[in-house]
């Protein structure tokens, strides 16, 4: 079976273990937990009738007393780097953040989870910000509480995982 | 020591019970290979199995509070070792394929244990253990978890915990239908919605990378029913070597009251 190493990042409190939670389970927790090392979860999608098992990654957050470790970023096939909505600093990280994983992982494909889609109306983003964010990569509006644009993120990151590369034999 | 950890382990009964449903292993993982004598010029081949050492920590709490709940966590110790060792047996050399295979070995030796602690019930209701394990291959520690053991680490004097209590008070945080502090007052906090034996069985796996000076943690909760956070950073901050932080946390939780069996495992990264 095709098995892809898929790690989560972005700044500390915007969502990845709940992006994952809610992807795995179809659960979504009210009580916020602060990640520590890496938490690893599995799950089986179905990509043009090929089943392909996408190992995710979900890395603690940046934050004041830890960077992204790069070290857990080797190897991985994709890169899931999830903002905050409500918080826009966490979206102007992404840019940094995407420097550090492709020095550890290569130009390996990426895209972007602007979560908390279901509190867009205490968004403090501008049409400008967003747009400036898919710079990045293309962006996903998505809810972990809600499940919105949840499960369309993570098949979307299986495709192109799968995809054949031009140029490829 | 071994391998760059300085590593020690206790168990005791404590002062309120009459027997120990605790169990716990410190276990090295070799190659097996042992090269005597050879006409090849080029030894390299044999090198890699020489290679470094795995770690197998495991600390479990049997449930149940009668025979059963010892020979569960007995029972989910033995049989890990079996497996994992098993497992292990690519450790030396890990791409990224290799580490996710061997990520998935370590959960379905988890599986494995569970149902070997199932089989011992035959047609009776089986009982039941918490379980955390910890492979170490430096720098890195592959945990899986399940029931209320904890993992915990220092790193930089900052003590973090690694796993989560799979009770049914902290599910009920979760759904919101629980505060924390109502949690904490809830005979919930006994009952494991998730253990080796149980009806659900759910194995979190995680892993984390250490740098030398950082000391890992692995207790049952007759350890954290009587001694706090701060206590235990305290001790692992300051204490020289992992025999004695162990041995300290261990009194710490009788001079606390004992009321459980308590199991500490301490794993000191000297580089």
């Amino acid at each position: 079976m095709i098995q892809k190493k898929v790690c989560m990042v972005g700044v500390f409190g915007t969502g990845k273990t709940s992006l994952v939670q809610q992807f795995v389970q179809s659960k979504f927790s009210e009580k916020y937990h602060s990640s520590v090392g890496v938490k690893i979860d599995r799950k089986v999608v179905d990509v043009n009738g090929s089943a392909v098992t996408i190992v995710l990654w979900d890395l603690a957050g940046r934050d004041e007393h830890e960077d992204v470790g790069a070290s857990y970023l080797r190897g991985a096939h994709g890169v899931i780097y999830v903002a905050d909505g409500t918080r826009k600093e966490t979206c102007e990280q992404i840019a940094d953040l995407r420097r550090v994983a492709t020095a550890a992982a290569g130009p390996v494909p990426g895209l972007i989870a602007l979560n908390k889609c279901d509190l867009v109306g205490d968004w403090k983003l501008s049409q400008a910000d967003e747009e400036a964010l898919r710079a990045n990569g293309p962006v996903f509006r998505t809810s972990a509480k809600s499940g919105q644009g949840v499960e369309q993120m993570f098949l979307a990151m299986a495709t192109v995982l799968v995809a054949p590369t031009q140029g490829a034999r | 020591m071994q391998g760059g950890i300085d590593v020690y382990g206790a168990t005791d009964v404590g002062l309120k019970r009459d027997n120990n449903e605790d169990h716990f292993i410190i276990a090295g993982i070799r190659k097996s290979l042992d090269l005597r004598q050879t006409s090849l010029v080029d030894r390299s081949a044999f090198d890699a199995l020489r290679g470094p050492e795995a770690q197998l920590l495991v600390v479990a709490d049997g449930v149940g509070g009668n025979v059963g709940g010892e020979r569960a966590s007995e029972t989910a110790v033995q049989a890990l070792a079996e497996y994992v060792s098993r497992a292990a047996g690519c450790f030396s050399r890990f791409d990224t394929e290799a580490e996710q295979d061997f990520l998935a070995d370590l959960e379905g030796a988890v599986r494995k244990a569970h149902e070997r602690v199932r089989a011992i019930a035959e047609d009776r209701t089986p009982p039941a253990t918490t379980l955390t394990m910890v492979t170490f291959v430096w720098p890195r520690a592959y945990i899986v978890h399940v029931g209320d053991s904890r993992a915990m680490y220092l790193h930089n004097g900052r003590l973090r915990v690694l796993t989560r209590d799979q009770t049914m008070a902290e599910a009920m945080v979760d759904a919101g239908a629980l505060t924390e502090e109502q949690a904490a007052r809830s005979s919930l906090t006994n009952r494991l919605y998730s253990a080796l034996g149980a009806d659900e069985m759910v194995p979190v796996v995680g892993l984390v990378d250490f740098v030398p000076g950082d000391v890992l943690l692995l207790c049952s909760d007759g350890l954290t029913k009587h001694v706090n956070d701060q206590r235990i950073a305290e001790v692992l901050a300051t204490f020289g070597s992992a025999e004695a932080m162990t041995k300290a946390l261990v009194a710490d939780a009788l001079a606390g009251g004992g009321t459980d069996n308590v199991t500490v495992v301490v794993a000191r990264m000297v580089g």
